[in-house]
């Protein structure tokens, strides 16, 4: 049994050590556009989702849709900003690694809101679902606040 | 047979019920000037740049190309903040940009904005800023170039470009037009970030919210006209409502920085009316 145990963690460790290699392996632009790719995700799925929310669209099943996009790019969040990545007019400022915590306690405020958006749309409360995408949203321009260049 | 008993409780009830409509009254006209301070984005300027910085207490740095500006402290507290004003020293602060001992403002107060508000209007906003808890915060010295470092030069400065006057709505235009109007040109004043400066940083008013690109040495204020490609000629009313409301672009994508902070402060605490009449007006701006 305990040298199942063993074997069993030895595998995770080795698997751990592969992916920190993988990563090592990406080049900080690899990095960075696909940083901006997760961000353009993003982005198209607020930006869809807003339209269902403020009723210009009806709802037609999509929103739960982009609910789960918006919850699982956000998680992601914690991964994407490799270190040395703020390459080339990157938007990322150097406060995301100098300030590690600060920022993965900003991502962690949108991953919370995120989800709670994910459960009003599945609630199906239109106050709720507004409240919630407004949370949100407040929770990407916070972030966007400390960590992210001003755009013009 | 009225008693004289019966008097006394009358005129007793009755000084109640007036002490009670004059009550509900101060809070209204305090609710109204909270509201309006809001809309006015008095908090973001005159609120240090950290967190738990206390609200309207001052020192926030405002860079500019003619120097730093530090914004003071407009909590009633007599010493430090302008609990000593009268009404008087409050409307001709904000009318006309002169404080109490008569000494210019320069205009990175927004009094050239702030002139267009109602007497009404200023005197809530004062009646709200009077019922918050005073708070002891020396002004700080303004960091300026020598030929900026009296006030004099304020002074010439609106001799030569500032008339104060009140916002006249427009007849030929709906209230919602003028409601939004009034809300960008004077209590917003948008323009003092959004339209661009002509010399001794006098803004251009046929250039109204066409963006500033000198806005200081690392900010550019994009345009806001409903030019298509330079402006936000392709955002909508619910576009321009629903970024006022949340910060979020058409796109999807969400604002920050200083526009994040206006938001927050300001557009966000309006009713939907209001932004809407803000967009109302906005796009009715000519194309620049």
């Amino acid at each position: 049994m305990q040298l199942r145990t063993t074997g069993a963690l030895v595998g995770i460790v080795a698997m751990l050590g592969l992916s920190v290699q993988v990563a090592a392996e990406t080049s900080a632009e690899d990095a960075k556009k696909y940083r901006i790719s997760v961000m353009t995700a993003l982005k198209g799925h607020m930006g869809t989702a807003s339209m269902t929310v403020r009723g210009l669209v009806d709802d037609n099943g999509q929103l739960t849709g982009h609910a789960a996009g918006l919850v699982s790019g956000v998680a992601e969040l914690h991964n994407i900003f490799q270190e040395g990545s703020a390459v080339d007019e990157s938007e990322a400022l150097p406060a995301i690694w100098e300030q590690p915590e600060k920022f993965a306690a900003a991502i962690k405020k949108s991953e919370e809101a995120t989800v709670a958006f994910q459960v009003a749309v599945a609630g199906g409360d239109g106050e709720a679902i507004g409240a919630a995408f407004r949370n949100m949203g407040k929770s990407c321009g916070g972030c966007h606040d400390d960590f992210r260049v001003e755009n013009d | 047979m009225i008693r004289n008993t019966d008097i006394k409780v009358a005129a007793f009830v009755a000084t109640l019920m007036f002490s009670g409509s004059v009550l509900a009254q101060e809070d209204s006209l305090v609710a109204k000037g909270e509201y309006l301070l809001n809309a006015g984005g008095c908090i973001t300027c005159h609120t240090k740049d950290e967190e738990d910085a206390i609200p309207l207490a001052g020192g926030r740095a405002l860079e500019s190309p003619f120097g730093t500006f530090y914004s003071p402290n407009i909590t009633p507290d007599v010493d430090t903040g302008i609990g000593g004003w009268s009404d008087d020293d409050f409307t001709t602060a904000i009318w006309e940009g002169l404080n109490p001992e008569g000494d210019h403002y320069f205009p990175a107060f927004p009094f050239t904005s702030y002139t267009g508000i109602s007497r009404d209007d200023t005197l809530a906003i004062k009646a709200y800023l009077f019922s918050i808890e005073p708070v002891s915060n020396t002004n700080l010295e303004h960091d300026l170039p020598f030929y900026m470092s009296t006030r004099l030069a304020a002074g010439a400065w609106k001799l030569r470009f500032f008339d104060a006057e009140r916002f006249a709505p427009d007849p030929e235009q709906s209230d919602t037009w003028n409601r939004g109007a009034y809300l960008v040109r004077h209590l917003g004043h948008c323009g003092e970030c959004h339209t661009p400066r002509g010399r001794l940083g006098v803004l251009l008013e046929d250039e109204e919210l066409a963006g500033n690109p000198e806005f200081s040495d690392d900010k550019k204020v994009p345009n806001i006209t409903p030019d298509k490609e330079h402006g936000i000629g392709r955002w909508s009313l619910s576009d321009i409502e629903y970024f006022l409301d949340i910060g979020m672009l058409p796109d999807g994508d969400f604002t920050g920085g200083s526009m994040g902070a206006v938001i927050e402060d300001n557009t966000s605490r309006l009713t939907r009316e209001d932004r809407l009449a803000i967009a109302t007006y906005i796009k009715s701006l000519p194309v620049e």
